[in-house]
């Protein structure tokens, strides 16, 4: 049984369907790719995943449980995270402290909270800026902080939201290398991601997205070569 | 940009100085009324705890939380009317009567919740004000259980007793002087304790980011009613000390919306969601209210020579002045707002930080401003 089973998962605003009959499941320890033009319903199948929004048809199975209706604390502390694609730092705490809101997930005590968020600073390189108020962090750093302190939530399934947007080439190589290193480490991931060379070269399976439905899945190299998806980016040929 | 107002944490060394200068203050606290017997000062530092409990109290949900309540004269007086009720009526002593007035606050402070932390942001305010104002016109309305408008003259307090001998008959100001130090003492811990635990990083995260906040675990719903409940149980218990030193509440007095404002503002002028902020407010606020009540302003007007107390302006100021308490706040609050907006502490202590390290640079660096756009 896959980790994460969606199955016929539709999303309404109004008449507007934002995901529409969405099946896919995400196995354990793979990298699963979500692309899609903007509007495609990428970041609501997020929401409807982590509790946000409760899908309005169709079923969300997390470790053979069912997650339609829970909250998303309640999804957090199943073992499911995510990051947000426009940051959301607490600005007036500092980073460790960021981290050790994450860490606090799992304990009471502040003092194993410090330390694992310490230990988490120090395996994506930020000891440095622990002492810093994530209010005055440059947007690339904000990003890294993110998943910093979704990792410290202890999860199974990290779902990452368009983490390398606005990021420079250094800036995102080293996302890229982070997310390796996630997977290394035995947790899977689900990752929203515009840059369609990052996303091919991370990748284990890609799903496209286009106007809330599921146009593709396959390998990165089924998907460059899947006309639908070229359509879908580029426009049909011009009939001559 | 958001301001950034938070000093890194101090060295072992400072925090040693720090605490040493906190319990130097204690004792003199606990020794002042030996050495100072004048009643309208003891007067005045009563007031002033009782401030620093109210603003402490309100801290808790207002500060750490970030949800602003300005309908927490609702504690205030529900506690006030409960404990006085009991005395006056059943006469049931109140340090038994206080332990009714926080169990109506908890009870309440639960309903309030369960309605208004469906709201967000300045409509959670409304809410607020909105359940308040709907307390105070049930107890201004119900004459027959609460006295209505004529409010409640309390007769007298029973003595304190341990065993026969007499603590006290409650006839000086001195044992409420104590009672009000105790009374924000606990307070102020209280908040050292929120601020030290997961409660208070839960709490802060909350303030922060909600949906940040809801991601990473946190109960939203769970933690602000916990901090509500917190912060009611010790406005009320506020409610009741107010009301036994008084002698006399109305709906007016405890549960109108200015009493709520001015816990706000206590908060918001001493450095919202820091510990010290509220003391720092109650000893802005206190006296300043206290020289408007006496007209200490035109007094001062009037002996530098601005103005002359016999001339049309001079009539004007000695009749209306006293009454401007009002504007004379709002002007204060847009003062501390555009000049200070980390309050009068967080301003204090930026100053410090900026002298100290004069030519180093600023930790409010240019990227914190560009990045919210992004």
């Amino acid at each position: 049984m896959a980790l994460l089973e969606i199955s016929h998962v539709f999303k309404f605003f109004g008449g507007l369907a934002a995901n529409s009959d969405i099946v896919c499941s995400v196995e354990s320890g793979m990298i699963m790719g979500l692309i899609g033009p903007n509007g495609s319903g990428k970041t609501t199948l997020f929401n409807c995943i982590t509790g946000y929004y409760p899908p309005s048809r169709g079923d969300i199975v997390f470790k053979g449980q069912r997650l339609n209706g829970l909250k998303p604390d309640r999804v957090c502390k199943l073992g499911m995270a995510r990051t947000w694609q426009k940051v959301r730092p607490l600005a007036k705490l500092t980073v460790l402290e960021n981290v050790m809101v994450g860490a606090l997930a799992r304990t009471s005590s502040l003092k194993v909270a410090r330390q694992a968020a310490t230990h988490q600073l120090e395996l994506m390189r930020m000891e440095k800026k622990a002492n810093v108020l994530a209010g005055s962090l440059s947007i690339g750093e904000r990003k890294k902080l993110e998943v910093a302190r979704v990792l410290a939530t202890q999860p199974e399934l990290v779902l990452l939201d368009e983490v390398m947007g606005g990021l420079n080439p250094v800036e995102s190589e080293e996302i890229i290398e982070l997310i390796l290193d996630i997977k290394k480490r035995g947790l899977t991931q689900m990752v929203i991601e515009h840059d369609m060379k990052a996303i091919m070269r991370i990748s284990d399976r890609v799903v496209v997205l286009n106007s809330g439905e599921k146009l593709a899945e396959g390998t990165p190299q089924e998907i460059v070569r899947n006309p639908d998806v070229i359509t879908a980016y580029l426009g049909s040929a011009r009939v001559a | 940009m958001k301001s950034v107002g938070r000093i890194l944490p101090p060295a072992s060394g400072f925090a040693a100085v720090q605490l040493l200068v906190i319990l130097v203050v204690v004792a003199a606290l606990f020794v002042f009324p030996y050495l100072v017997v004048n009643p309208y000062v003891l007067h005045l530092m009563i007031l002033l705890f009782l401030s620093v409990a109210m603003g402490e109290s309100w801290n808790v949900i207002g500060g750490y939380c970030g949800q602003y309540s300005v309908g927490h004269a609702a504690y205030f007086g529900v506690g006030a009317y409960a404990a006085l009720m009991l005395l006056q009526y059943q006469h049931v002593a109140p340090w038994w009567g206080v332990w009714v007035a926080i169990a109506a606050a908890l009870v309440i402070s639960l309903l309030i919740g369960t309605i208004c932390f469906r709201l967000r942001g300045p409509y959670f305010v409304l809410a607020s004000i909105a359940v308040a104002e709907i307390i105070r016109l049930v107890v201004l309305n119900w004459k027959q259980f609460t006295n209505g408008a004529e409010g409640i003259l309390l007769v007298d307090i029973p003595p304190l007793k341990v065993g026969a001998t007499v603590l006290t008959d409650w006839l000086s100001k001195t044992p409420f002087y104590y009672l009000g130090l105790i009374l924000a003492l606990a307070t102020l811990l209280v908040n050292y304790l929120v601020q030290h635990s997961k409660l208070g990083y839960f709490l802060q995260a909350i303030r922060e980011d909600q949906d940040a906040a809801h991601s990473l675990g946190i109960n939203l719903s769970f933690y602000k009613n916990v901090a509500l409940a917190i912060s009611a149980l010790f406005t009320a218990v506020s409610g009741v000390y107010y009301g036994l030193y008084i002698g006399f509440i109305d709906p007016a007095s405890v549960l109108g919306v200015d009493l709520s404002v001015q816990m706000v503002l206590i908060c918001i002028i001493g450095g919202i969601g820091t510990n010290f902020g509220p003391v720092v407010g109650a000893l802005v606020l206190v006296p300043l209210s206290e020289a408007l009540r006496a007209n200490l302003l035109s007094k001062v007007l009037f002996s530098l020579g601005v103005v002359k107390e016999t001339s049309r302006v001079g009539g004007f100021l000695k009749e209306n002045l006293a009454h401007a308490h009002v504007l004379i706040y709002g002007i204060l609050v847009v003062v501390v707002i555009l000049f200070m907006p980390d309050g009068v502490l967080g301003f204090g202590r930026k100053l410090i930080a900026q002298r100290s390290r004069p030519f180093s640079a600023k930790p409010t660096s240019l990227v914190g401003g560009l990045d919210g756009s992004a």
